[in-house]
């Protein structure tokens, strides 16, 4: 019985994956061309990626002179797999888990802290310039969003008295983390942007270098490390769901369709801010992280231990 | 049987990428093979239901090994890392210090009383390390903590952008010099040489 929930729960990774995916390629395509005044086709946007996958398959493969080949060819592999881990210390319903630890959240901060060795090893490998530049940046972004990132998830662990993300979920039975601790969501989202360097923190595979990380890599690798990024996007948004807006709980409808709303309601923002927000210079961001969010997610945690202690009396 | 054939292969994993570190011709490869190495370390710890420690070392790690590469590529005057290097010198000390540490660690491993004891069912490890962390010792790891903590907002404050010299990029003059020498003279070299730079690698 035990082996076959452990079965169902790594079957229910591998869907909300590909589902995950290929939701987040549609929404992009769709805000995209709203937001360029275009008239949006949601069933050509259904093809789209589908179309893309081929044409970059069929293309002849490139490569640069002296590549460290066998790291250049982990890069996508590792991100895939690390968004994957990720995506398995979510539970999806009661019991529903496929990373049954008691450190969930310790689990998902391992996997999302090894994304910086993903990108870099990504930009590194090629021996080319602009992507090498890319994979530097990607460090000066990494440590800028992962104590935000870090820090905000302790806090949201707090109420629960418990690393496990389950008993996260059921402390917030009666009020969900997003209104007793309201920093830590906004923090949360933004952390979870730079950790899949999306949008406005796209800076390694900024267009003002060509594509940076990813310019030399073309082919399978290509594909995978797109699919790759949309992951860990979706691995964001489902633990964002279990955290702060209660997981699986809420009224009518079983526990599974509540996390699959909430994880949507946060992706598609999420998604969104491509087409809304510039991206931002990577020094600019630096200082603004360590200068402002840094000390905002201590004032979080402060406020949620407060809270603990208060709630212990 | 499956925890036994996990353990044995992340023990060869771990040994193996040991070795690799010091087979590797590139700062980065010899971090990332130190990573995977230390990663393997950290299963073995969640298979001894150190399930917290072993995590958490794989999270400190990923980004410490990554920082570690950076720190040694930027000394070797090499910024892509590639540039062929050995990670091995002064072979005939290197070997007796090998041979007589790996003879110390093997003998304790050998000959040393390890407990027999299997922790008792019920126990919450992670509990156990908060409360050892921040009872008893707590004096000691909060000193710690808090020195290094100054420890790195000084190198911040050293090495900043927007340093007590003056900006980094803009070139800047040290406060002695401007003492030692005529205020026009030092204007003067600042003009024509904002950034005197001696390169460790010019005379290699």
């Amino acid at each position: 019985m035990n082996a076959l929930r452990v079965v169902i729960a790594v079957l229910s990774v591998g869907t909300v994956s590909v589902a995950g995916i290929y939701l987040a390629a549609w929404v992009d395509l769709l805000v995209g061309r709203a937001v360029a005044g275009l008239e949006v086709r949601p069933l050509d946007a259904l093809i789209a990626p589908l179309r893309w996958g081929a044409a970059t398959a069929l293309k002849a493969r490139t490569t640069t002179e002296r590549p460290d080949a066998e790291t250049w060819a982990l890069a996508p592999a590792l991100l895939a797999a690390l968004a994957a881990v990720g995506l398995a210390a979510v539970p999806l319903a009661p019991g529903l888990l496929a990373a049954d630890v008691a450190n969930g959240i310790v689990l998902f901060g391992a996997a999302m802290a090894l994304v910086v060795v993903a990108v870099f090893l990504q930009g590194w490998s090629p021996n080319s310039p602009l992507p090498m530049i890319g994979g530097y940046r990607f460090i000066a972004e990494g440590l800028s969003y992962e104590i935000p990132l870090a820090v905000v998830l302790i806090a949201a662990a707090l109420p629960a008295r418990s690393l496990a993300i389950a008993p996260i979920v059921t402390s917030q039975e009666h009020l969900w983390n997003i209104v007793r601790q309201p920093l830590g969501l906004p923090l949360y989202l933004m952390a979870g942007l730079g950790l899949a360097f999306w949008g406005p923190l796209a800076l390694p595979g900024g267009q003002d270098l060509a594509g940076g990380s990813s310019l030399e890599t073309s082919g399978v690798s290509r594909i995978l490390w797109r699919l790759a990024q949309l992951l860990v996007l979706v691995a964001v948004a489902a633990m964002g769901a279990a955290v702060f807006l209660g997981g699986w709980l809420g009224p009518l409808f079983p526990g599974a369709a509540w996390m699959i709303v909430k994880t949507v309601i946060l992706l598609v923002p999420l998604i969104a801010t491509r087409h809304f927000v510039a991206r931002v210079p990577t020094e600019r961001y630096v200082v603004v992280s360590w200068a402002i969010l840094i000390p905002l997610s201590l004032l979080d945690v402060f406020i949620a231990g407060i809270q603990a202690l208060v709630a212990a009396r | 049987m499956i925890l036994n054939v996990t353990f044995w292969a992340f023990s060869a994993l771990a040994v193996f990428s040991g070795w690799r570190v010091f087979r590797a011709d590139s700062m980065v490869r010899a971090a990332y093979w130190l990573l995977v190495s230390f990663a393997a370390v950290g299963i073995i710890l969640v298979l001894l239901r150190a399930e917290f420690l072993g995590l958490i070392l794989i999270l400190m790690m990923g980004g410490e090994m990554t920082i570690m590469a950076v720190f040694m590529v930027a000394f070797m005057m090499n910024p892509a890392g590639l540039n062929p290097m050995t990670m091995v010198h002064r072979n005939s000390v290197a070997i007796v210090a090998g041979v007589v540490s790996f003879l110390a660690v093997a003998a304790l491993g050998l000959f040393a009383r390890f407990p027999v004891a299997r922790a008792p069912e019920g126990v919450d490890p992670t509990r156990k390390l908060g409360v050892e962390l921040l009872g008893n010792s707590m004096l000691v790891f909060q000193t710690a903590g808090v020195t290094l903590l100054a420890a790195m907002i000084a190198a911040i404050a050293i090495s900043s952008a927007r340093g007590r010299y003056g900006d980094a990029d803009q070139g800047s003059v040290e406060p002695d010099q401007m003492v030692t020498a005529p205020a026009g003279d030092v204007a003067a070299a600042a003009a024509h040489d904002p950034a005197p730079v001696t390169s460790p690698g010019a005379h290699q």
